[in-house]
């Protein structure tokens, strides 16, 4: 590997940059790009003294980007570092950008969003509602302490591995990760959709039945008829109807919700859930 | 008027925080409720309509970019407007107002295309010096006025418009009955979401076992997640075990 060009205090100024900017200005046309290009900046400088190179590696590094903002761009940022430090060309570098940013979000945004954040803070919400300020406090503490902790860890394993982590996350390790996550994840949302989804039908007729002889009018309750099919039956339909319409129409999250809105105010007014 | 701008303040700091720090996720409503029932002087409302929302939230995350209701505005308001006339009212205030905002968030994201190409012009330059000052004062200042404007405007003109329409809620129960229905099933979209990133064509066993461990065993949220985990690794163990001579 090429002689070091970076001091601690280089990495560290990309590690605060991307903390603290590193999804600002984010747009449908290039998403993260700014972000990113902050945060290698001064990379860049100290990497390409040419005034050229370094207007070359600044516009380059403004193509679009997009992965999980915590576990994943820490990681790629790393690696960028070290590639460019060893004199790496810009498509080697655009290389593991792309290369690493589609799978990373995906890896992401299940451990982060999916898992951990959906178990934080349901069990944050649940004591706050239950009147503990605790709940929201710790909740903050479980966000601030390990998030900082993991991106940190990310940025400087990914920099100190250098050129082995292309080779090392492509020989199945990112896909094991991805994987595992995955399972985990589809686990916890087959517990956590039934347990939050509520929906459930007041409906109710009379029958007359004869027991011994006698007349007796007797109250038919749909809900448990259907809980004895399976219990949360309803709130499992309406949420494979917004996956069918997402994944199968390709519809938008806000034409969803717009359906959803309308099957539950109208089926909440006119009193057939509730 | 005061209580208005300290509560646009906190509105553009929860946003500002998940496009960066990440310190708090005060983007969360249940986050952005307690904070705002600290501000308004009743954190136990806050606690109450953040928790409430953030419930009907969980798992809905902006993947990619996707615009979802904006929760956060929905739980600063909610708790303000609930504190004087309870929390349910301050919920079924939140929903609407979280809804009406998801498209002030799709106008963010679109304008925010100026920094991109402000940021390809300075490249062009090479000029570094603009471009850092462009991303540090004024990058996520349309984020953050699209989220601080509403909530001021609500809470510095909207009281009157909350009392009417807390009066016909309490005249017309059917539709607060509509509003809480729609609130129950809203986390569909939330768990669509997320099925939608994941392989659930490949994998459909493990989707039914989580629902059987809640439907059937009644197993508490931690031990599902713990499960989930643990049946993960043994998955992985098994198939990738080395081949026995």
């Amino acid at each position: 590997m090429a002689q070091k060009k970076l001091t601690r205090a280089d990495l560290m100024s990309a590690f605060w940059r991307y903390v603290f900017l590193f999804q600002c200005g984010w747009n449908y046309e290039r998403m993260q790009s700014v972000g990113y290009c902050f945060s290698i900046l001064p990379v860049l400088k100290k990497t390409r003294p040419d005034p050229e190179e370094f207007k070359e590696a600044f516009i380059t590094n403004l193509n679009f980007f997009n992965t999980n903002p915590v576990v994943g761009a820490p990681l790629i940022i790393g690696a960028h570092i070290a590639l460019e430090e060893a004199g790496a060309s810009l498509e080697t570098t655009e290389g593991l950008k792309v290369g690493l940013m589609g799978p990373l979000a995906g890896v992401g945004d299940t451990l982060v969003w999916a898992l951990y954040n959906s178990i934080i803070f349901s069990i944050g919400s649940v004591m706050a509602l239950q009147g503990n300020a605790l709940g929201p406090i710790l909740v903050i503490l479980l966000v601030f302490f390990p998030y900082l902790a993991v991106r940190y860890w990310q940025f400087f394993w990914a920099y100190n591995q250098g050129t082995n982590i292309v080779a090392q996350l492509g020989s199945g390790a990112i896909q094991r990760i991805t994987e595992l996550a995955t399972i985990a994840g589809l686990i916890v949302v087959g517990g956590f959709a039934p347990s939050i989804v509520r929906l459930t039908t007041p409906l109710k007729w009379a029958r007359e039945v004869v027991v011994r002889g006698e007349k007796v009018t007797q109250t038919v309750e749909v809900q448990p008829q259907l809980d004895a099919i399976m219990p949360y039956l309803l709130p499992v339909l309406v949420t494979f109807l917004a996956y069918w319409l997402l994944k199968k129409k390709g519809w938008s999250p806000t034409r969803v919700i717009v359906v959803l809105v309308i099957i539950g105010f109208v089926g909440g007014a006119l009193g057939i859930f509730g | 008027m005061l209580t208005a701008l300290v509560l646009a303040i906190w509105a553009y700091l929860c946003i500002y925080d998940i496009l960066g720090p990440c310190f708090f996720l005060g983007f969360r409503p249940l986050i952005a409720g307690f904070v705002a029932g600290i501000l308004v002087g009743d954190v136990q409302t806050g606690m109450m309509v953040g928790g409430t929302l953030e419930l009907m939230a969980l798992g809905v995350y902006t993947y990619g970019g996707a615009t979802i209701p904006d929760y956060t505005v929905g739980a600063i308001l909610g708790t303000y407007f609930g504190k004087a006339v309870g929390f349910e009212t301050g919920v079924a205030l939140a929903i609407p107002a979280a809804l009406l905002l998801t498209q002030v968030d799709i106008v963010n994201r679109f304008l925010n295309f100026v920094f991109v190409h402000r940021a390809d012009r300075y490249a062009e330059e090479g000029n570094a010096t603009a471009f850092d000052r462009m991303m540090i004062f004024t990058s996520h200042i349309i984020w953050g006025l699209s989220r601080a404007i509403p909530v001021f405007l609500a809470v510095a003109f909207g009281e009157g418009l909350v009392k009417g329409v807390s009066s016909f809620f309490e005249a017309n129960p059917w539709f607060a009955k509509g509003i809480t229905v729609t609130g129950g099933i809203l986390p569909a979209l939330g768990f669509a979401m997320l099925l939608k990133i994941l392989p659930v064509e490949q994998y459909p066993a493990f989707l039914l076992i989580g629902f059987v461990m809640y439907a059937y065993l009644k197993m508490p949220l931690v031990g599902i997640a713990l499960a989930a985990f643990a049946i993960a690794l043994v998955f992985q163990q098994l198939k990738y075990r080395p081949k026995e001579a």
